[in-house]
């Protein structure tokens, strides 16, 4: 509570006390309130726990990371205000964004006009951050367009002994419908029979009717890939309707959560974070970060934060002091971040590369004999090339 | 079969959202846009509910009604009152600001988080056969629940003292308050009522699907259903969600998905060109907003 009354206050007075002058300082405009709020404000939250506990720890490079958080509940006009206010006021060394693709447009204007980076944390990774990457735009998140329909298309084929007859299924926003439709004609070069392709509106009042077309279709896997309300309502629509096939579905923030809901064997999830299940080292420190935060949110949800801020942390520890955007940028440009185990690999970005130069994919299903979440495939690695 | 059932379980959610719309409107002529708020606000009601009477489910449904009930006369006793006898678009401009509000301050109190009341309470969505077709349990209580609730309008304003005021505070509220009838009273109660059913609707939709932000569009997309009926008329509002309903089940199979959202408002549209008080609205209660 207290936490979310500093974040809607921030755009107001920015929590925190350290000055440009004595701080590294980062700005963030996200969709901390309003419908799609479920999917960044945990890792808005995350990230600023992280970097809370590295202030704590000294800092970075003895200087403490400011992060100034603005709400721009998805809106365009509210992101575009929030660069303006964080480039002219906070004087920002990086921007982030953390909301819907509808909020990029007036950011990454505002980022070229100020020359400042732009970072794309628990957002979708627009095309520029892919080889050739545009100067300024990174990405950290953990979804790849294409990359994850060419991961859960290898996943699928690996996994089945008769044809796959593929349904797919997406909501209707423009990068879900763009990734199916490329899964569509993926599969079919995979020797895969796409059988049904259901795009449906956010948010249906009830799934029933678009699972009624996709099942009557007669698909042995279903790959979708989507907002999670969009993926596992089908799913559920689907498996109340009789279906028993297999459905692959991305990971999001709360796939770790709802797995453990759904308990169905048969429902896969692929994503490139380590769940909790795993227990690393570092998912204690994670534990204890977020207890000492009283983040309001599961801790299975933050890793995606968590990756963010290790991403803030090293870009800041390789800008030497007093930053600029140029240094920042810089530093940007020839990164690797030890991510500790949260994903399969270090994130490595280069000049020409701000998206990562290897994605690493992981695959988890409910295990209804040992009734606990398992590995249904262990991390499989996909160059990030041209 | 399975069309007819999904058709069915969709015209029970846009009714059920539909009967707060009329009522209030038909009562008061005051269109509320903060439904959809007040609509999800129910189904958080049942939320609080469940981990207060944790393992009481029993307990913990009637309570949310109640509660819901509550609110809708609260919100009457504390806003809408004073639009009383003011004009109808300020009273529309203050639901609109009452939707605002609400929204923030369920984040602030609930999160952002997705719920699950239905696991809360400790019951599943299982899988019923309806002859060849299925429907899941939440989707048959829907049904049920709209059912029973258009029912019991139905009997409650034609054969109670004060289900005959509401509709003679509906008719000419002057007269009525001429000839005794408290106002305050009947608005007070018809926005309870609208509350409560509302509530009910968000309750089983998020027991169905999960409890998250995107209810509120939710109860925006029941909104053509009840136009299309007629504004006034709670009849109307059961037909036109089963026009709209059909239409939308229809579409999906046979044409294109994508048009399930674009749907409702075609027919809307269709509607107001050619009747624009709706299927079974009053012609003479037609305003402008």
């Amino acid at each position: 509570m207290k936490k979310i009354v500093c974040t809607v206050a921030a755009a107001l007075l920015p929590c925190g006390t350290a000055s440009a002058q004595d701080a590294y300082v980062i700005g963030v405009s996200a969709a901390m309130t309003g419908p799609v709020a479920p999917n960044y404000a945990p890792v808005v939250e995350a990230m600023k726990a992280y970097l809370e506990h590295v202030n704590g720890r000294g800092g970075v490079n003895g200087k403490p990371v400011r992060v100034v958080v603005l709400d721009d509940q998805a809106q365009p006009s509210r992101a575009a205000t929030n660069s303006k206010q964080l480039l002219a006021q906070d004087k920002v060394a990086m921007l982030l964004n953390v909301s819907l693709s509808s909020t990029y447009a007036p950011m990454i204007a505002e980022s070229k006009r100020a020359g400042v980076p732009l970072f794309f944390a628990g957002a979708v990774c627009p095309k520029e951050t892919y080889p050739p990457a545009d100067p300024l735009q990174f990405c950290s998140t953990a979804f790849g367009a294409n990359l994850d329909s060419q991961a859960a298309l290898a996943f699928v084929r690996s996994n089945s002994r008769e044809p796959v007859r593929l349904g797919l299924a997406a909501m209707a926003i423009p990068i879900a419908r763009a990734e199916i439709d490329y899964a569509e004609e993926l599969s079919k070069t995979l020797g895969m029979a796409p059988v049904e392709k259901q795009i449906s509106p956010p948010p249906a009042p009830d799934y029933t009717p678009f699972a009624t077309k996709l099942k009557e279709a007669n698909p042995n896997w279903v790959w979708s890939w989507s907002p999670w309300v969009s993926q596992v309502r089908i799913f559920e629509a689907m498996r109340r309707l009789g279906w028993s096939g297999r459905y692959v579905t991305w990971a999001h923030l709360n796939a770790e959560e709802e797995l453990a809901r759904i308990r169905d064997g048969e429902f896969y999830v692929i994503g490139t974070n380590a769940f909790m299940e795993d227990s690393l080292p570092v998912h204690a420190e994670i534990r204890a970060i977020a207890a000492r935060s009283r983040l309001d949110y599961p801790v299975s949800y933050l890793t995606e934060g968590f990756v963010a801020g290790l991403v803030v942390e090293t870009a800041l520890r390789n800008t030497a002091w007093p930053p600029t955007p140029e240094k920042v940028v810089n530093a940007m440009n020839h990164l690797k971040v030890d991510l500790r185990g949260l994903r399969g690999g270090p994130l490595e970005w280069t000049k020409d590369n701000h998206f990562r130069t290897r994605q690493y994919y992981r695959v988890w299903r409910w295990d209804p004999a040992s009734n606990r979440i398992v590995r249904a495939q262990d991390w499989q690695a996909i160059d990030v090339k041209r | 079969m399975q069309l007819a059932v999904n058709i069915v379980v969709l015209a029970s959610i846009y009714a059920l959202i539909c009967s707060g719309y009329v009522l209030i409107y038909r009562v008061s002529r005051v269109l509320s846009l903060a439904h959809g708020e007040l609509m999800m606000l129910g189904a958080y009601g049942l939320y609080a509910t469940a981990s207060l009477f944790n393992g009481h489910p029993l307990l913990a449904v009637p309570a949310a009604g109640v509660l819901a009930l509550l609110v809708g006369v609260a919100v009457y006793a504390a806003l809408m009152w004073r639009m009383t006898g003011e004009s109808v678009l300020a009273a529309v401009l203050a639901t609109i600001a009452l939707g605002i509000l609400l929204r923030g301050a369920m984040i602030l109190v609930f999160g952002t988080q997705t719920q699950h009341p239905l696991r809360d309470l400790g019951w599943s969505n299982a899988s019923l056969a309806v002859g060849s077709a299925r429907i899941s349990a939440v989707g048959l209580a829907l049904v049920l629940a709209t059912a029973l609730t258009y029912g019991a309008l139905f009997a409650f304003l034609r054969g109670t003292r004060w289900g005959i005021r509401m509709r003679a505070a509906g008719q000419n509220p002057l007269l009525a308050a001429q000839r005794g009838i408290g106002l305050h009273g009947v608005y007070a109660l018809a926005w309870g009522l609208a509350t409560f059913t509302g509530g009910m609707a968000g309750m089983l939709i998020a027991c169905d699907a999960g409890l998250e932000g995107t209810l509120v569009i939710v109860g925006l997309k029941a909104f053509p259903a009840a136009l299309v009926g007629g504004l006034d008329s709670l009849a109307g509002a059961l037909v036109g969600s089963l026009v709209v309903s059909a239409a939308e089940v229809l579409l999906i199979h046979y044409v294109d998905p994508l048009l399930s959202d674009v749907v409702p408002f075609v027919v809307l549209l269709a509607m107001l060109a050619v009747r624009p008080w709706g299927l079974l609205g009053t012609r003479e209660q037609l305003d402008r907003v």
